[in-house]
């Protein structure tokens, strides 16, 4: 009994001394990253935790992008949300309109943090942006980019991909029939963002009517009406050539492409830590094709940033605002984009890792910053703010495949996708009118 | 098996209509027969049975009647999904459903899903059962190797059939492929179909078996004997005598695979198809989860449970009235 009671004297001793060692002010961040990049969100939360000793980030993961929402929004109304949440870029508009966020501008400004926007660079901060103030912190951006085996581009007789879609098409098919791989290409996950969305702002095509979304919830989607019917087309006939292989469900097309069976992939630069660790040939990456005429504009990112949710203590907010101000900072912009493969989302960034020759040693980490920077962002290629745009993307994408796997006439198909995309919008348009 | 027509035998005299020992199984829910069993047992203390029962009408209220009832409230409500904005818009969800194509291919992929579901489970089920039966040897193991599936969770099972079958990696399409045959369920309707209701199917056999297999033990030896002496095949006995009297256990298991297709399929087809391709296996229950969980639309969402509860309610009616009190077979 009396080592019981020495030892609980001691146990509440430890835990007193302990006590003070900890942070004063800790938030939760509810993130969607897992695997490698998980862990390096970890470290990231590790590394705020240490640099100062007033608040700590707890990072927890709650799976997909989708998960996350659904979690938040679970969690919102029961008045139980956490600080901080990353949500996708294509949220962007859904969590504006929620009524739930609190406005980073707004927020760092309060805490006192000044921080150069405009030092963010043009394709992340316009996404982001509303009437000038930044409304999310910008956290995970990328962009597709085209990954290629050299090896078997060499057994075909090539260098490296061509730089327009006529040409890529002809190595596609010369490595094909030449019998270098049984799958040229593998169809991308997420080829609503490359195929569609990145296609669309590269070759100058309105996607949807009021430049995007931007310039109201009213606006239609009108894809079905540009030169991406076209290049739906092309698609189809490489699908049904078997140029084009589906990975299917399970399979990332990323991983098809590491094992060695695809000859290319068009994916997100932040498979980058997946590239390199996996494959076991010489493989490298490059800009994505363009049509023969293509005027070149920027491509356009995805990813994510945090939202900062209402409802917390002002002892929170100012834990969240210097979460912010340290990711703002160049220094967690380099090691960030070296550790992840996500693109840095600062000039100062790029150029620092540039000048520390990280890009002469690593020359496809380049490769998506190029691309995003290219040109000058027009109404065409400035992103996309569109309502519900998750949900519609899962009535287009249906729609197109219908069309892309001969169910139905491709330029058919691409009309009912606008069309059941519209009515989203318009839902969308429905439920925000009701909120005032 | 003797004990059940040695029951059947006692009991003939006060009872001349004895059902046979899988029926028997199926009235004990329907409630009429079971009155006298009922009132031996029944707690004399009323406070004592409600206390008892409590927990368990907790857990209802809580898992199932407080969701139904604010599903059925969102059904006629336009939400955003933060909780910010109501509207009410009366029938607006459910006839937007009505006129909605996706929506009718889902009714379709359904009807089409459920009843091969349904059909592909009992054939199988059926020839198993009677394969078992007739083992002689070793009939302990099969019956476990039979029964292995249902305890795999669907999910599981899911990944597993989504991976053998995937035309790029997967084993068994690979000799599908050498067979000569273009298996690709990521590119056609007609494949992704199959593989959902194959590995749905699979799963549900065991099930299936284990009933099937308890009624042909409860199928009186001496008529099989008898079908024997009269120089009856193993087969035709099974045809003429066995699947007459297996017909309540059939009927009841065609309607628990109706509602199991109907609503309990969603994990598998999340693990193997994702509803695609292009939407071709999006049946309704999973076009709920879709419209609901990933899309963030709750009053369609809910609308369309509120369809799908009309239907469980419909077919738990019809097992009820329908199957248990007419179909019913004596020996």
């Amino acid at each position: 009994m009396r080592s019981l009671i020495r030892s609980s004297v001691f146990a509440a001793l430890s835990l007193c001394a302990a006590l003070p060692a900890r942070a004063t002010t800790t938030v939760e961040f509810w993130h969607a990253m897992s695997g490698a990049l998980g862990e390096r969100v970890d470290e990231l939360a590790d590394r705020f935790n240490k640099s100062q000793s007033d608040y700590a980030v707890r990072a927890i993961a709650k799976g997909g992008y989708d998960d996350v929402v659904n979690s938040m929004i679970a969690a919102y109304r029961a008045k139980q949300q956490p600080a901080i949440v990353q949500v996708n870029e294509r949220g962007f508009l859904t969590m504006l309109n929620s009524n739930a966020i609190m406005l980073t501008a707004e927020l760092m400004a309060g805490a006192g943090y000044k921080i150069d926007w405009s030092n963010f660079i043009a394709p992340v901060a316009t996404y982001y942006t509303q009437n000038g103030a930044m409304m999310a912190m910008p956290f995970n951006s990328s962009t597709p980019i085209l990954f290629y085996n050299v090896d078997h581009f060499k057994a075909a007789g090539f260098d490296a991909p061509a730089a327009t879609w006529p040409d890529f098409e002809a190595q596609l098919y010369a490595i094909s029939q030449k019998g270098i791989s049984k799958c040229a290409m593998v169809y991308p996950a997420d080829w609503e963002w490359s195929f569609l969305e990145n296609y669309s702002a590269i070759e100058d095509q309105p996607y949807a009517t009021k430049k995007n979304g931007f310039d109201g919830l009213d606006a239609e989607y009108v894809f079905n009406k540009t030169r991406l019917v076209g290049h739906m087309g092309r698609v189809k006939k490489w699908l049904d050539d078997r140029i084009l292989e589906l990975a299917g469900q399970g399979i990332n097309p990323g991983q098809l492409f590491i094992g060695g069976q695809c000859s290319t992939v068009i994916n997100s630069t932040a498979a980058h830590a997946a590239v390199e660790a996996g494959a076991k040939f010489k493989w490298s990456a490059t800009l994505l094709p363009v049509e023969a005429d293509s005027p070149k504009k920027n491509s356009t990112i995805g990813g994510a940033a945090l939202w900062t949710l209402k409802g917390k203590s002002s002892e929170d907010y100012k834990a969240v605002a210097a979460f912010y101000n340290f990711l703002a900072k160049t220094d967690t912009q380099v090691w960030w984009h070296q550790a992840t493969g996500y693109v840095p989302v600062t000039h100062a960034a790029y150029e620092a890792a540039k000048s520390q020759g990280y890009y002469k040693d690593h020359p496809t980490r380049e490769i998506a910053v190029q691309q995003l920077n290219r040109g000058t962002p027009n109404d065409n290629s400035r992103g996309f703010r569109l309502g519900n745009s998750a949900q519609a993307n899962i009535a287009i994408k249906d729609e197109i495949l219908a069309g892309l796997l001969g169910q139905k006439p491709i330029q058919k198909a691409i009309d009912d996708a606008a069309a059941r995309g519209n009515e989203v919008l318009r839902q969308f348009e429905k439920v925000n009118a009701g909120r005032k | 098996m003797p004990a059940a027509s040695d029951a059947a035998a006692l009991d003939g005299a006060a009872e001349p209509k004895r059902p046979s020992l899988a029926a028997r199984v199926l009235t004990r829910s329907g409630g009429r027969r079971d009155e006298r069993g009922l009132k031996q047992s029944h707690f004399e203390n009323a406070g004592l049975a409600c206390v008892l029962l409590l927990p368990q009408l907790g857990v209802l209220l809580l898992f199932f009647f407080i969701p139904a009832v604010r599903a059925l409230i969102q059904a006629f409500q336009l939400v955003d999904p933060f909780g910010g904005s109501v509207q009410w818009v009366g029938l607006d969800n459910l006839l937007a459903l009505f006129r909605s194509a996706p929506y009718w291919a889902s009714v379709q992929a359904t009807i089409v899903f459920t009843a091969a579901f349904a059909v592909v489970t009992l054939g199988v089920a059926l020839l198993f059962a009677f394969a078992a039966h007739h083992v002689l040897r070793g009939q302990n193991a099969y019956k476990t190797l039979i029964l292995v599936p249902y305890a795999i969770a669907p999910a599981i099972a899911g990944i597993m059939w989504g991976f053998l079958f995937n035309p790029n990696v997967g084993p068994i399409a690979y000799l599908i492929h050498a067979a000569g045959f273009a298996w690709d369920p990521l590119r056609y309707a007609g494949h992704a179909m199959t593989l959902v209701v194959l590995a749905s199917a699979w799963k549900q056999v065991s099930y299936c078996f284990l009933f099937l297999f308890a009624g042909l033990l409860a199928v009186p030896r001496s008529i099989l004997e008898a079908a024997a002496v009269d120089g009856a095949g193993p087969v035709r006995r099974f045809v003429s005598v066995a699947l007459p009297m297996l017909t309540p256990t059939l009927f009841f298991l065609f309607v628990v695979n109706l509602v199991y297709g109907l609503f309990e399929t969603f994990a598998v087809v999340d693990a193997t198809t994702k509803g695609g391709p292009a939407g071709a296996t999006t049946i309704l229950v999973y076009k709920v989860y879709l419209d609901g969980f990933v899309s963030l639309d709750l009053g369609s969402s809910a609308a369309q449970s509120l369809i799908l509860m009309t239907l469980a309610l419909a077919l738990t009616f019809v097992q009820f009235r329908f199957i248990e009190q007419r179909v019913r077979y004596s020996v």
